[in-house]
């Protein structure tokens, strides 16, 4: 019986040193995880950067191409800008809040460079690019739809293209409308980085 | 020994109230998207079966309007019904989640799918609802022609139609944000 009891008290004794021998393989293996979720931070910082530009040089693109024709007669406009047809409009305000809104989130992705372990500011970060990301798909959508109908007209309701008469105001039109997408592309990329990074390791 | 046993007592309950917040956001994930493929298909079954024909006719005018005629009201119909297929496959992967609430490695990969599709399903329902704002309409600046004066019952079901897709717009936004609210809360 005695030697039994000496025999447990030795393995609790073994167990307890192999217990500390794994505390400092623990404490490696932090500072690489940390790594990971910074990388991420940092590009979703540069995503950022580039969306930024995606998104102000479509508002501006689409704002400042207007076009007037060179004739005029009593009955036919022959000036096109983009407050003619509401979707550009639209357009143009909604890609505006949209780099107004990636403007003001670069201090958060700051903040998630700097602790990557907060959950809070890449959580926020996530709900806004998601409403973000609607907002830029809906006004590109719209603006792409009423373009495609100025590029080829529609002969079943009567509409004519408009673009065989207002050339550079089509291709600005349609760059801009390119840019938007370039956008939304990018929104897809800063959502599924921030979901991926959200995971507690 | 008696410490030790109360420590891990105190850590599982903790663990279990989060993880019955957890299940209890998979189910309202899984309500959600079956919300969501109802609107769909309601929509694109709408828009799908839109049909008039004027009474009369002409040698030159065209009087009769079908979803076909606009090729924006076409990529609206498939959009619908692509993301109204996605969201029924999408389905037992949800009711898994919902039995099985620690995996986050299939819940980030549906979380990719959700985005995806909610930019596809955002992109035809506003694209749509630029044609139908423009049919109601018209524009005189670029003499385009409001359609909607001649063909009454056409317009009245492609501007219903749209109203499906925005719904589950807003369901896949709330979608979104409930798994990621899962996944940081592992």
């Amino acid at each position: 019986m005695a030697n039994g009891d000496s025999i447990s008290i030795e393995v609790q004794e073994a167990k307890a040193a192999a217990k500390l021998e794994k505390v400092p393989m623990l404490a490696h293996q932090k500072p690489e995880k940390k790594g990971w979720k910074k990388g991420i931070a940092i590009t979703d910082f540069v995503l950022r950067l580039g969306a930024i530009a995606a998104a102000l040089g479509a508002a501006t693109t689409m704002g400042t191409s207007d076009e007037t024709l060179p004739f005029f007669t009593q009955f036919f406009q022959f000036e096109a800008s983009y407050d003619d047809l509401p979707a550009l409009t639209f357009f143009v305000i909604a890609m505006a809040i949209v780099g107004g809104y990636l403007v003001l989130s670069l201090p958060f992705s700051v903040v998630t460079i700097v602790r990557p372990h907060a959950v809070g500011p890449r959580l926020l970060l996530l709900l806004l690019d998601t409403v973000a990301l609607t907002l830029t798909t809906s006004c590109g959508a719209s603006a792409a739809a009423i373009v495609y109908l100025a590029h080829n007209g529609n002969p079943s309701a009567n509409w004519m293209a408009v673009c065989q008469q207002f050339g550079d105001f089509c291709q600005g039109v349609s760059g801009a409308v390119v840019s938007s997408f370039v956008a939304v592309v990018i929104f897809l990329c800063l959502i599924v980085l921030s979901a991926c990074a959200l995971r507690r390791t | 020994m008696k410490s030790v046993q109360v420590e891990a007592s105190e850590v599982s309950k903790g663990s279990s109230s989060s993880q019955s917040l957890s299940r209890g956001l998979s189910v309202i994930d899984f309500i959600l998207r079956t919300l969501a493929s109802f609107g769909t298909l309601a929509s694109a079954i709408a828009m799908g079966t839109t049909r008039q024909t004027l009474p009369f006719v002409t040698r030159f005018v065209r009087f009769k309007a079908v979803y076909k005629d606009l090729p924006t009201l076409t990529f609206f119909v498939i959009a619908n019904s692509v993301v109204c297929g996605y969201l029924v496959i999408s389905l037992p992967l949800s009711f898994f989640h919902v039995v099985k609430c620690k995996v986050t490695k299939s819940r980030i990969i549906l979380i990719i799918f959700d985005t995806v599709m909610m930019a596809l399903l955002t992109a035809g329902a506003s694209s749509a609802a630029a044609i139908v704002n423009l049919a109601h309409n018209g524009n005189t600046n670029a003499n385009w022609f409001a359609i909607c004066r001649q063909f009454n019952s056409f317009c009245q079901r492609i501007s219903g139609s749209l109203i499906g897709s925005f719904v589950a717009v807003v369901v896949f936004i709330l979608l979104i944000i409930i798994s990621a609210v899962v996944i940081s809360r592992r």
